[in-house]
Parts: structure tokens; sequence; C-alpha cells
């Protein structure tokens, strides 16, 4: 029992600390900018599975960053506030505005729900296009400032003009968020979650507020979405409307399904293997596209549990072989 | 303890319940019976808030509350099953009950995502109640099952279970019966039996007359959307307008 | 503002609307009958109308023709889609919404290794202008009012008056009921992506013809028909001709009555508020 407790948090603290070491081997502006796209679109993918898991399909998240990198970089830019509560306040915003649109929402089952989250995502940008007295309409802003530096004096002074500590910064709001996203799954919540994903109406029927509770799911993975656009923002030091539009959120949401949205670790790995695999091969680049299309297709079509699946199938199929063998032995 | 009055559901031109008047006494086991489509499934989605009605008022414990949510009255005590197979099939038979103590006892948000000690006493409390069901209805030797491999029997006990987890003061049972073999109706009724004697009020819808004449002491027989009788067993069986809209719809009363 | 302008204007939001409606139309009738949002209902668009650029160009043949051709091509491409991509998720209608988005990538980025990805233009048939009351009125703009509205006329004769169309309509309606009533689903849906497939590539050709074609003009066709259909029912056949009528007017009118920024706000400002109170659309069952 204690040897297992040992391992776990060995392996943990490995998996932990590895992403930390990473920009002591491997340098560059290019490479940091990957790893830190791979870390924001572990914590889009993480938290599109929270909503997920309340059996519901959003493509929203675009329009959520859209609202949080705006509302960050107006805060900064326009009224001085501090670029952290600016952050804070650019992921509460976005879940009060997906609270508010949910409660209509949520009353449009399966795909309806999608359709109108697709639309949320292209009025937002229409809205950022068009108040140009707030938002510069189509230009978008730029100089935003990067996050105000971290000073104890005397002690710690931690600046954020470097992209390397914009990637420690952006890996210390991944994993809150995956604690956070793991700590509401696990949770009685997230079995409420998981409870209405598969009957909203018996969930309904023995006292859930089930409208309420796929407005909290929608709401809370949203913040996280809000988040992450007004870290962006401020790493990029630039905003436009069309940053993170419909196609911005299909990939994030090709992320969960290809990690596979069954278990936490799935849209962790999606993230991860489609963010970086493709700049593996940059040389074909001109294939990129192709190359997603083709990941997608096969899993959608031959994996449905994702890659996270792929284990149990090969040990079903390496089960069978074996079996095989043995009875023509 | 449930007094239905004037119910009336219109769905587009069809009248599925028209003009109802039903009123339950506590610890009473009522049976709702009639033919295919005659709109006994529309009345509990009525008196449960799935469906709003386009007249009439549904008063539970002297409380109007005709326009009130599902979860909601699950709260103030009314729980409903399912007349199709309604269960978590991800989940086991066990916490396909854990689940449905949802209200009883309540966790809070910051409770259960900070994992905090009053939530973990909590949980243990659910734990023990669920096996106590599960025990009641016969389920404990399945505890462990995933609940969408169970055979088609189990399936349906499971879902008087997870009504029962909810603590419904009323309980309203859609063809308990319907898809179980002999043996499992047999018990299905012992249970019932056993609930009806720990003073639930039951409000049941049944096709199979001899089991309704059983286990209720009261019957209204419904048909398309219309009060046509309303008595006691005897009473319904002798009823020639109840035979009619047997015979009328090609059953046979048993 | 003069008679004419407003007069031009109202064709204007006339020929938005034709187009809206044969976009939504399609996307409609597979949401209904098929469960599934096809979000590559644009990529067909776009394809539709490069299918008559390049049979125009290269085969030299009459736009008419070209547009039979690319239509009916574009129909039995939807078939194949629905037989290889669309059947066999069927009842999964959120791994069929993403696998439609698969089909986005693919479509685009095959147009766009062929086509490359500057604007391409053909001639369009209809040119001059019409004199009305002393009014100008386009060709082209009037060609696609009458293109779009006879297309919409047919489409509800053929609903109406064939099996195949009363059928649609009961599997819309109720499913589970078209269903135990016999009716064969497969056939229907791939009538339904037939036909949803070939109004999307007319819609396609005729804005081709005005404007220009490329291959990331499928997102504005995707985006206004799910507008449309939000606003006038999600699922519902007659709700896309109301819904298309209104946001086609809105987006015709308003910019002369404020600016054109203002106007396309005020499209997506009904729906939010059609949203909020109505989630079901104006005459979408619940
Ligand atoms: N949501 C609905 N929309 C439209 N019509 C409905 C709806 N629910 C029920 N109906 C119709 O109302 C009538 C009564 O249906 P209901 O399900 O209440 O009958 P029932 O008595 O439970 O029948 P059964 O014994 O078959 O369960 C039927 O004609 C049915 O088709
Ligand atoms: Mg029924």
């Amino acid at each position: 029992m204690n040897k297992r407790i040992l391992i776990w948090i060995l392996s943990y603290g490995i998996l932990t600390v590895f992403p930390f070491l990473i920009p002591l081997f491997i340098t560059g502006p290019y490479v940091t900018h990957i790893l830190i796209l791979t870390v924001m679109n572990i914590i889009l993918a993480s938290s599109l599975r929270l909503i997920n898991l309340s059996g519901q399909l959003s493509l929203a998240h675009g329009g959520m960053m859209t609202i949080g990198a705006y509302t960050s970089t107006l805060l900064v830019v326009k009224l001085g506030l501090s670029s952290w509560v600016a952050l804070l306040l650019a992921g509460l915003l976005a879940a009060v505005i997906a609270g508010l649109v949910g409660f209509p929402f949520v009353r449009l089952k399966g795909i309806y729900f999608a359709i109108v989250t697709i639309f949320l995502t292209a009025m937002v940008t229409l809205m950022a296009q068009q108040w140009r007295s707030l938002t510069s309409g189509s230009y978008g802003i730029y100089n935003i400032p990067r996050p105000d530096p971290i000073v104890i004096p005397g002690i710690l002074n931690i600046t954020f003009t470097s992209s390397v500590n914009c990637y420690y910064l952006v890996l210390v709001i991944m994993l809150v968020s995956l604690i956070m996203l793991y700590a509401i799954e696990h949770s009685r919540i997230g079995l409420t979650f998981r409870g209405i994903q598969q009957s909203d109406s018996l969930a309904e029927s023995v006292g859930v507020n089930t409208a309420g509770l796929k407005v909290l799911a929608f709401s809370i993975g949203c913040f996280f979405a809000g988040i992450t656009g007004g870290f962006y923002s401020q790493y990029i030091m630039a905003i436009a409307p069309d940053t993170f539009g419909f196609l911005f959120t299909v990939y994030i949401l090709i992320y969960m399904t290809v990690g596979g949205s069954g278990k936490f670790i799935g849209p962790i790995l999606g993230a991860f293997i489609l963010t970086i695999l493709p700049e593996v091969m940059r040389p074909l680049k001109q294939f990129q596209p192709f190359f997603f299309a083709g990941v997608l297709m096969l899993v959608i079509f031959l994996m449905p549990e994702g890659i996270v699946g792929l284990p149990g199938r090969l040990k079903t199929i390496a089960g069978r072989l074996f079996k095989e063998q043995q009875e023509r032995a | 303890m449930l007094k239905i009055e004037g119910l009336t559901k219109h769905f587009g031109g069809l009248a599925a319940v028209s003009d109802l008047d039903v009123s339950i006494g506590p610890g009473e086991t009522v049976g709702l019976i009639g033919p295919n489509g005659a709109g006994k499934t529309t009345v509990f989605n009525l008196v449960t808030g799935f469906l709003r009605p386009t007249k009439g008022r549904v008063v539970f414990e002297g409380k109007d509350i005709t326009t009130k949510k599902p979860h909601y009255l699950a709260g103030k005590g009314i729980v409903r099953t399912f007349q199709a197979t309604n269960i978590f099939p991800d989940f086991t038979v066990l916490k396909n009950i854990v689940f449905a103590h949802y209200l009883r006892p309540r966790i809070s948000f910051w409770e259960t995502v900070c994992h905090t000690q009053s939530s973990r006493r909590k949980e243990a409390e659910i734990l023990q109640r669920s096996h106590k069901i599960l025990e009641l209805v016969g389920l404990e030797p399945v505890a462990g099952t995933t609940a969408g491999t169970l055979a088609h029997g189990y399936k349906r006990l499971l879902g008087i279970a997870i009504a029962l987890a909810a603590e419904p003061k009323l309980l309203l049972l859609d063809e308990p019966f319907s898809g179980m073999n002999a043996e499992e109706v047999g018990t299905t009724m012992q249970l019932i039996d056993r609930l009806e004697q720990r003073g639930l009020t039951i409000l049941l819808i049944e096709h199979n007359m001899r089991a309704a004449m059983n286990l209720c002491q009261r019957i209204v027989v419904l048909n398309f959307g219309k009060k046509i009788a309303e008595g006691s067993p005897e009473d319904i069986r002798e009823n020639k307008e109840v035979i009619q809209a047997y015979l009328g719809a090609g059953e046979v009363i048993a | 503002m003069d008679i004419s302008t407003l007069l031009q204007s109202i064709l204007n939001g006339f020929s938005s609307a034709g187009i809206y409606i044969l976009v939504a139309l399609g996307l409609t009738l597979v949401l209904s009958i098929m469960n599934i949002v096809q979000l590559a209902h644009g990529e067909i668009y776009m394809i539709g109308a490069y299918g008559v650029y390049y049979i125009t160009t290269s085969l030299g043949l009459n736009f008419f023709l070209a547009l039979v051709i690319s239509t009916l091509l574009m129909g039995g491409l939807g078939i194949v889609l629905e037989r290889l991509c669309f059947r066999p998720l069927r009842g999964q209608f959120d791994r069929a919404a993403i696998a439609s988005i698969g089909l986005i990538l693919i479509l685009q980025n095959v147009v766009l290794s062929i086509a490359g990805g500057d604007p391409r233009s053909y001639m369009s048939p209809f040119t001059g202008v019409l004199k009305i009351l002393g009014v100008a009125i386009s060709w082209d703009r009037l060609s696609i009012v009458l293109f779009g509205f006879g297309l919409v006329a047919a489409l509800f004769l053929f609903i109406r008056m064939t099996k195949t169309g009363q059928a649609m309509l009961a599997i819309s309606q109720d499913r589970d009921g078209a269903a135990l009533q016999g009716i064969n689903i497969d056939r229907i849906s791939m009538a339904a992506m037939f036909l949803g497939c070939a109004l999307a590539a007319i819609a396609g050709a005729l804005v081709g013809a005005i404007f220009s074609v490329s291959p990331t003009m499928g997102g504005f066709a995707l985006m206004k028909g799910i507008a449309v259909i939000i606003l006038g029912g999600l699922g519902s056949i007659p709700g896309a001709v109301v819904g298309g009528l209104i946001i086609g007017l809105i987006d015709g009118i308003m910019p002369i009555l404020t600016t054109t920024h203002i106007a396309g706000l005020i499209g997506f400002g009904a729906i939010i508020i059609i949203l909020l109170f109505r989630p079901q659309g104006i005459s979408g069952h619940e």
C-alpha cells in the first residue's frame, strides 16, 4: 500500500516537474511558442471536457476566449488594472456570460445546444468587430502589456518580458486548472454531471436541478476558456476579433475527441500529441490539415474512445490472438 | 395528500387528458388503468412536473404545485418511475442508488469539491443507506455490476430502487411489471406490498388488471383521457363501461 | 433617401433572403431528418460554385448547363457522404458533427490545393438592368430572387405532392412515429442529403456569379444558414423560409437606415432575443 502511494507520488511528481525542465534543454522562441500553445490547448480541451461530462457539446470556447481576451486587455489598457486582476475578471466575465445565456441554451437538447453555441462564438466575433469604440474593430488591439512582474522586494522579482517565463506562467495556470477540474470531476458534482449525461430525465426525477447543473458545467468550462484567452492576449500582446474563431474552437474539440473524452487524461494527451506532432512534421506543412482531418476521421470511425481507448483495444486484440494460439496448441 | 382538479392536457388537437379529478389520501394505493394511449403516462408527467397542463391544477399536501419543476417536486417527496426502462447504464447498480440520494443528505458544491470532513461523513451515510435499499429490493448480489448489462427484469427493479432512494412520500410507478417474467412480477408485487405497509402512498399505472386489483384499494380507469370509472377493484371488475373500453381496445380482462 | 434606393435595397434583401433560404433549407432538412448538424454544408456550397466555375471556364459550357451539372454532382456527393460518413454514425449526433468538421478540413483544403487561395470569378449570364417605374433593377439580383423563390416553391410542391416529400415531413416532425409507420429512414436520409447538397450548390453558384468564389466562402454561408434556422426554428422547414426572409431583409434594408456594422448586429440581436425567450425558434417545436 505504502509502496503504491510512493509510486503514485513519484510518477505524478515527475509528470509535474518535467514540463518545467523542458526550457532548460530546448530553447528558442519558436519552441517556446509551441510549448505555450500546447499547454493552452491542454487547458482548453480539458475544460471543454467538463462541459461534455454533463452531456453537452459546446462550441462556445472560441467566443469565450475572445471575451476573456478583450476583457483582460481593456481592463489593463483602459482602466489600468493589474494584469492579474484583469485575468481573473476575464475568466469570471466569461463564466457569467455563459451562465446568463446558458439558461435558455440548455433548454435545447443534444445537437441543438451545439448549434446555438457555434452561433454564440460567431456573435462574439461580430460584436468585437462592430463595437469599434471599445475594441477598435477588425484591426484589433496591439501593444498589450505583458503580465505585471511579481515582486516581493528583496526576495523575488519575476518579470514576463521573456517568453520562457510566460511558458512557466501558463504551466502554473494549467496545473491549477487541472487540479480544479479533477477535483470537480471526482466530487459529487462530477458524479451528478455524469448522471445527467446518461439520462437527464431520471436525474431530474430524483431531485437534480438538471438545467441549473448543465449551466454550472457550461459556466465553469467557459471560465477556463476566458482565462486562457486573457493569458494569450497578454502573451502575444495583441488581440483581434477573429483570433479565436470557429476553426480555433473546432480544433479544441478535435483535441478532446481524438484524445478521448471518456477519461481525464484524454484531452491532455490529445492536445499534447496534436499540437506537437504537426510541428515535428513541419516540412509537410501543406498537408497539416489533411493530417488533422485524417486522424480525426480515423478516431471517429475506428476508435470511439479515442487514444485513451487504445490500450484497452490492443489488450482485447492481443487477448484474442493469445487465446487462438492457446486453442491451437 | 394529492388532489388533481380538472386536469387537462392537449397535444396539438389531441386531448390526451381531459378534465380529470382524482384525489389520493395518505397511505393509499391507487391504481390508474386504461387501454393503450388512454393518457395514463401523461397524467404522471403532469403530476411530476415533466409536462405543464393546459388547464387544471395539482395540489400536494395543501399546496398548489401545478407549475413546479420535477426536481423541486422530488424534493417535496413526489417521485416517479418511467414506463421505458430508465437507469444510468454506465454506473454500477450501487452507484445508481448512491446517485439517487442526491437530495438527502444534501452535499453542497464546496463541501464536495473541497472534500471536507462533513462531505465524507455524508458519503458514508449514503453508502450505508444504498446498501439497505439494495437489500430491500433484492439487488444486493449485483451491486457491483454495470447497470447497462443487467437482465431486463433487474433493470426494471433498479428503476424502482432508484425512486425509493429519493425517499418519496408519494411514489408513482409507471407499469412496474412490464417486461418482467412471472417470478419477477411476484417479487415486485411483494416489494410494493411492503412499501404499502410502511405507509408509502402509491399511484400505480398497470396494464395487467389482475396485478392492479391485487395491489390497489381503489382504481381509476381512464379512456381517451377521460375518467370513465372509479371504485374498488370489485366495482371496476363489474363495470360495463370498463369492460367495453377494454374490449373495444381489443384486450381481454384477465 | 429616395424611392429607388429603397426599392433597390428591398430587392437586395430579397436576393440575400433567397440565398439564405436555399442554404438553410438544406441544413434544416438534414438536421430534422438525420438529426445531425452538417457543418460542412458551407463547403458543399463552395464546391458547387467552383463546379460552375470550372465547367464554364475550362469546358466552355454555358452557365445553365454548368449549374445543372454542378448541382447534380453535389447532390451525388451528398449521397456518398450520407452512406460513407453519416449513416455509420446515426444516433450519435456529437460524433457526426465532429465528422462533418473533419469534412470541412478535407474539402476546403482539397479545393485550396487544386484551385489556390485567390478568388476566382465567372460571368453571370444575367446582365444589364431592368427598368420598372423608373427604377433600375439589376438582372443578376433579380435572377437570384426568382431562382431562390422558384426553388422554394418547387421544394414545397415536392414535399406536398410526392410520397418521399411526405415521408420527409413526417420524419422531421416525429422521428420515432415515422419509423413505426414503416418509413424507410435510410432512403429518406439519402434523399435529404441529395436535396440539401443540391440546394447548397445552387446557392453557391448563384452567389459566385455575382461576386466571386474562394475556398473559404463556405464559412459565411454556414453561419448565415445557422442564424436562419435558429431564428426560424431548429428543424422546421417553413421556419427556414420565414427566418431567411427576416434575416435577408434585415441585411438588405438596414444598411440604408444605419451603418452596415449596426445592421449586422441587429440581425444577430434579434436572434439572441429569440433565443432567450423562445429557444426553439419562431416555429420550432419543443
Ligand atoms: N409529448 C407528446 N406529444 C404529443 N403527443 C403525446 C405526447 N405524449 C403523449 N402523447 C399522446 O397522448 C396520448 C396519451 O399518451 P400516454 O402515453 O399518456 O398514454 P398511456 O395511457 O400511458 O398509454 P400506454 O399504455 O401505451 O403507455 C397518446 O395518443 C400519445 O400519442
Ligand atoms: Mg404509458
